[in-house]
């Protein structure tokens, strides 16, 4: 216990996971306790044997998974929409981290919509771009471009000058300078970027599945409370807070095999 | 290779003409002169040694042969800089400069450090990849860094970090090469171990180089030539040649000529900058 406040002495892993499990299963006890009781009824809190049964019933029922189908489809357009954001935002934020006249520039087109309410948008854009995949697309694009673009330009302004006055005395032209130098040493950081950037996603796409929906995690969410199938509700959500976290444990364990050097500079 | 023949250093001219600096206050009003009115002139390759008190502009002085400027301010404020005659007002490809950080990639392997310059396109279009490759090659043996080739630069020590930066100058065979304290962050023992590597490499790569130091023996150790800086602002106080060859061991460091140099250069700089800027002697 001597260590207990001390932030730098490292926990051993199986201590650190017995912590983690000691409380997840202890939230499950009061959760599950909480239904037993009655003090709350089951359509405002299914307890947790009945929401495993709404996630197994979701998962396998009558020869078709309506979970694996809906999954398919959110994934799907987060997918979509990681590639445009990754294909616009990270060129956008590299130039505008190289270049102070283009962040002057843009600068006050991006920053402000950071603390934007991004939901806000969606009348707007269900009005320019309709009420099909486009405009779920268009949504998920704008939630996630509005961090991705800052971190971006911000992990290229991170690069150590040194290195580029060095490599200007080597005779790279200031171009080379941001190809060569600039954007291979922001790559951590521009990695870290793309993870919140493609995590966020997940945290809007029940919104973008609200709008005439057909498929979907947030479709089917929506889909469950209005028949009051609030254990289905708690299914959904829990499946889309797993889909998050395993893509971003995924995308950060990528991330450490590609830029291992970074964590020792 | 035949290490005995002394290959010919190319011909080579650096001229310092009445250089002036003056950076602007930081609260506004009269600027600060750094650097006053000096003139230097180098024409053969040797090691010069810039010495001065920590902060006296040598630095300065330093960066501008470089055409490596600070942004925001004209340097030099006036005078000029001529390298064979020509005048300098930027990078040149003649010129490298080695920095007292590293500057090292951590990105990079050791080799692929030294092996950066060559994917530019100024040298891509000087130096086969061939021949790059087997530069490369060479220069890590002669800085007896062949078997760190692929180690990163956190895992290997200080002193080995400042030889890859040594040997990625050198690679690009320099006329001029300037080194920035370059040894000053080393501990004393790596430090001593550094300029003997300088002294060999000079020895088989003679060319001009601009040593800027604050340590009265490394000056002592290392110089052909010694120049000492007054600070605030900088001006020349003296400037001596030393005719003992290298590698100059510690007997001839306690020998009366090197006292004397040293007492010299000591009461020199005393005299020129009591109270301001600090001075090293190491042994």
């Amino acid at each position: 216990m001597s260590d207990f406040w001390n932030p730098y002495a490292p926990l051993p892993a199986a201590s650190r996971r017995a912590h983690g499990l000691v409380a997840v299963i202890g939230s499950l006890l009061v959760w599950g306790a909480l239904a037993l009781s009655g003090m709350i009824s089951a359509n405002k809190l299914p307890a947790p044997w009945q929401v495993m049964h709404a996630m197994s019933y979701l998962a396998w029922d009558n020869g078709h998974s309506i979970l694996l189908n809906a999954t398919l489809w959110s994934a799907g357009r987060v997918a979509v929409a990681s590639v445009l954001v990754m294909a616009l935002g990270i060129p956008a934020g590299i130039l505008m981290g190289a270049s102070p006249r283009i962040n002057a520039f843009f600068s006050p087109l991006v920053d402000p919509f950071r603390s934007a309410p991004i939901v806000a948008l969606l009348p707007i854009l269900v009005m320019w771009f309709g009420i099909d995949e486009l405009m779920k697309i268009v949504f998920l694009f704008c939630g996630s471009v509005v961090y991705l673009v800052p971190m971006v330009r911000d992990a290229v302004l991170a690069v150590p000058q040194s290195y580029w006055i060095s490599a200007r005395d080597l005779g790279a032209t200031p171009f080379e300078c941001v190809t060569k130098v600039i954007v291979p040493m922001a790559m951590p950081r521009i990695a870290d970027a793309i993870i919140v950037g493609v995590s966020v996603m997940w945290t809007y796409i029940t919104v973008a599945e609200y709008v005439n929906a057909r498929e979907g995690l947030g479709q089917m969410i929506q889909a469950s409370k209005r028949f009051s199938a609030m254990d289905q509700v708690f299914a959904g959500i829990i499946v889309i807070i797993a889909l998050a976290l395993v893509t971003y444990q995924t995308m950060s364990w990528i991330k450490r095999r590609l830029y291992s050097w970074e964590t020792q500079v | 290779m035949n290490a005995a023949a002394a290959p010919t250093p190319a011909a080579v001219s650096l001229a310092l003409q009445n250089i002036t600096q003056d950076f602007p206050s930081p609260g506004g009003g009269a600027p600060n002169r750094v650097i006053h009115d000096i003139s230097l002139s180098f024409n053969q390759a040797g090691i010069n040694m810039l010495l001065g008190p920590s902060g006296c502009g040598k630095s300065t002085l330093l960066h501008m042969m470089g055409g490596v400027r600070p942004f925001g301010v004209t340097t030099p404020t006036s005078g000029t800089i001529l390298i064979d005659g020509k005048r300098c007002d930027g990078p040149n490809e003649d010129v490298v400069m080695v920095f007292q950080q590293y500057a090292n990639r951590p990105d990079m392997t050791v080799w692929e450090n030294v092996y950066f310059p060559f994917t530019l396109r100024l040298w891509r279009n000087k130096v086969s990849r061939a021949e790059a490759k087997q530069r490369v090659e060479s220069m890590l043996q002669a800085v007896g860094l062949s078997d760190k080739r692929d180690l990163f630069p956190y895992q290997i020590s200080g002193g080995q970090n400042q030889r890859v930066a040594l040997a990625r100058a050198l690679v690009l065979r320099p006329r001029i090469l300037l080194m920035d304290e370059p040894f000053g962050a080393l501990d004393a023992q790596t430090r001593e171990e550094m300029q003997r590597l300088l002294a060999e490499l000079f020895r088989t790569n003679p060319c001009l180089v601009m040593f800027v130091t604050h340590d009265v023996t490394e000056a002592l150790v290392l110089g052909d030539r010694v120049i000492v800086f007054a600070t605030q602002p900088a001006i020349v106080s003296d400037d001596f040649t030393i005719a003992q060859p290298r590698p100059r061991d510690s007997a001839w460091l306690r020998s009366p000529e090197a006292t004397a140099l040293q007492e010299r250069v000591l009461s020199r700089l005393h005299q020129a900058s009591a109270g301001k800027g600090s001075l090293r002697v190491s042994y």
